[in-house]
């Protein structure tokens, strides 16, 4: 199995041969792979160098944390690499909806529906963990639809509000 | 000395204090919210009641239901840890009432220096220099301040008066942004102290966090364990604490100076137990009073790892009655001690907290390294409480072999289940500022997140994409077989099935 990871712009070709083969660019690697105790923390043998990172899926890519280090990874296979260049998918929607990035406490919604807002300007402020965090507009548009009011409780990733 | 203390709080600080308790025989009780039943302070504890609903107001804040157990149970004093009910005058006068001692300063004390405006009042009577900004007490109206804020000059600070902890505190550019600015002041303040008076203080640009460590027992003795830098700092939170202060460095006189001003602020406001008095020092080695904290602070450890003292067998001793254990010169600093705060906040993603369940820790240990910690596996990391799980101290015999420990212990730190900052940490202790200990307040704010692009990084690109392909492929596979896989008993469950045909 052949697939394409990109990493800060750059690609990588890598084939899978079997469970300990890896095909990377022109090498052979040998590797060893291990989940530690069911996490998303894996350790890795790689021709014999142990390396251990956490490895979070985010929607379409994976979050790598290796060595206190960041790798936001673009992993396809060779089908969803032409796609992708065909440019059939990932044409930007045109609704932004806002999301709670933590459980809190609704504080204040301070746009109503139908209003313009300019980016950058404050939508929400959410309370968690004592500390009550503004939630800004990412881009300019029109607030289309509120779906929560002051004092309520919200779940993680719970939508707020839509722009359009 | 005491035979039982309840200690009125919960996670790191709360089972911190039950070791001191342990290791002087004094029987500890626990109390806890519905959020915690299963924290290790409940299960380190003697003794456990609970208190109330998760939230803070009906739990850690009832003041009256803690004193009310604590008479029930027996002890004989309260340890309040910090946060919570740690600053509150009324509350140890509470307990002064009920017949029970306060593991603190005298309630005069803790008003005196608990309105942050008052404070700098105080101890500017006594001689201190205090950073400029709106003098004198009393609550101010906006249009006062914004009146009083070109005289004090841009950049400037709105401060909550009962503030603390970087709640309430925003940084004002212009006059034009200020209204705003002292409107979310207000509600933060508000909402963290049930106050919502602020004042005004100049905004020391450049400027270095050093805070002194203050003992003083009931019989008039006060001494100063030494300085911590706490510059490393976001939105007024810190992150990193140290001692010695690379900022004071060789500058000896200037320590002595400072130590001495220290001890005369406590005095002027008859201070008895541990304290913590904070200053702003400037380039040109000129030192202003910023505020004290009438309680244990969380980066107390530091200061115990480079004096081999126990602050909070200290705290105990004095509030028995008993002399401090040492004079001041008998006060000797070896080595050097970093703590880092591992925060569940996400340095990827703006720092956002993170909830959850811990389902893995696995600490650092070896030489040199210490954790204080409150969490475990299945730990539920819950939006109600700081974001605070753990503090990770080192010591070495000099700052650089510090900052390797450091980097080691970092490393070996697994948590998994939430996010944590300890990635922010491992950067941190990569940058030429740090390592040369050239860093004021601004450098985290200024600095982070440019210094992401790290040293080695284009060596691990490899290792990355590797992970994650055979991570993504694994998980290919796997959901293939899910729905691939023919329904099929094992032969073993075949075997043990008891319908099966027997002969």
């Amino acid at each position: 199995m052949k697939y394409i990871a990109e990493i800060d712009g750059l690609e990588f070709l890598l084939e899978i041969l079997d469970e300990h083969h890896v095909r990377f660019g022109k090498e052979i690697i040998e590797v060893d792979l291990a989940a530690v105790s069911g996490q998303p923390l894996y350790s890795l043998l790689a021709n014999g160098e142990s390396y251990e990172g956490y490895v979070y899926t985010d929607e379409d890519v994976l979050q790598v944390l290796l060595l206190g280090q960041f790798f936001s990874v673009r992993v396809m296979d060779e089908r969803e690499k032409r796609l992708r260049t065909s440019g059939l998918v990932g044409a930007a929607s045109g609704e932004f909806t806002l999301k709670a990035p933590m459980p809190g406490l609704i504080v204040a919604v301070q746009v109503e529906e139908g209003q313009q807002v300019e980016k950058g300007q404050i939508l929400v402020i959410l309370e968690s963990m004592k500390m009550q965090n503004e939630l800004r507009a990412p881009r300019s548009g029109k607030v289309a639809r509120i779906r929560v009011k002051p004092g309520e409780s919200v779940e993680q990733k719970q939508t707020l509000l839509n722009i359009v | 000395m005491f035979k039982k203390i309840l200690i009125a709080n919960r996670g790191e600080i709360a089972v911190r204090i039950q070791r001191a308790c342990r290791e002087l025989g004094i029987e500890t009780v626990a109390v806890f919210s519905e959020a915690d039943r299963q924290a290790l302070h409940v299960r380190y504890a003697d003794e456990a009641y609970p208190l109330g609903p998760a939230p803070s107001r009906d739990s850690y804040l009832r003041g009256d239901k803690i004193i009310d157990i604590a008479r029930k149970c027996g002890a004989e004093a309260i340890h309040p840890g910090y946060g919570f009910l740690a600053e509150r005058a009324d509350f140890a006068a509470a307990c002064a009432d009920a017949g029970l001692v306060f593991i603190g300063p005298k309630p005069s004390s803790i008003a005196a220096m608990g309105d942050k405006a008052a404070a700098r009042a105080t101890v500017a009577k006594a001689g201190v220099t205090v950073v400029p900004g709106t003098e004198g007490q009393g609550a101010l109206r906006d249009e006062e301040l914004l009146a009083l804020a070109p005289k004090i000059g841009f950049p400037l600070l709105i401060k909550a008066t009962a503030g603390g902890g970087g709640k309430g505190m925003r940084e004002v550019k212009t006059l034009e942004e200020m209204p705003d600015l002292l409107q979310s002041a207000r509600r933060e303040a508000e909402a963290a102290f049930g106050d919502s008076n602020v004042y005004l203080e100049k905004l020391v640009e450049g400027a270095h966090h050093v805070e002194f460590q203050i003992l003083a027992d009931q019989l008039g003795n006060v001494i100063h364990l030494g300085e911590r830098e706490c510059s490393i700092q976001r939105r007024h939170q810190k992150l990193i604490e140290e001692s010695p202060s690379p900022t004071l460095g060789n500058n000896e006189s200037l320590r002595r100076r400072m130590g001495e001003v220290a001890v005369q602020a406590a005095r002027s406001v008859d201070y008895t137990n541990a304290g913590t008095i904070e200053f702003l020092v400037d380039n040109d080695c000129n030192f202003y009073f910023l505020e004290m904290n009438t309680r244990l602070q969380v980066e107390h450890p530091v200061t115990e790892m480079v004096t081999g003292l126990d602050i909070v067998a200290e705290q105990i001793r004095i509030a028995y009655g008993l002399p401090l254990s040492h004079r001041q010169e008998e006060i000797r600093w070896r080595g050097a001690a970093i703590e880092c705060r591992i925060n569940t906040e996400d340095p990827y993603n703006n720092f956002v907290p993170s909830a959850g369940r811990i389902t893995l820790t696995q600490m650092p240990t070896g030489p040199g390294v210490r954790v204080d910690t409150g969490v475990h596996i299945g730990y539920e990391v819950t939006p109600y409480y700081d974001p605070l799980i753990a503090k990770l101290i080192v010591w070495g015999e000099t700052r650089t072999q510090a900052i390797v420990r450091l980097r080691r212990a970092l490393e070996e730190y697994r948590i998994a289940g939430v996010r944590t900052n300890i990635p922010f940490h491992q950067s941190m202790m990569a940058t030429y500022p740090f390592l040369t200990g050239n860093y004021d307040t601004r450098f985290v704010e200024e600095q982070f997140p440019s210094i992401d692009a790290a040293e080695n990084r284009e060596l691990y690109l490899d290792i990355a994409a590797l992970l994650a392909v055979l991570v993504a492929h694994r998980e290919t596979e796997r959901r293939s077989q899910v729905y691939s896989r023919p329904v099929r008993r094992s032969n073993w469950k075949w075997a043990a099935c008891p319908d099966r045909p027997r002969r």
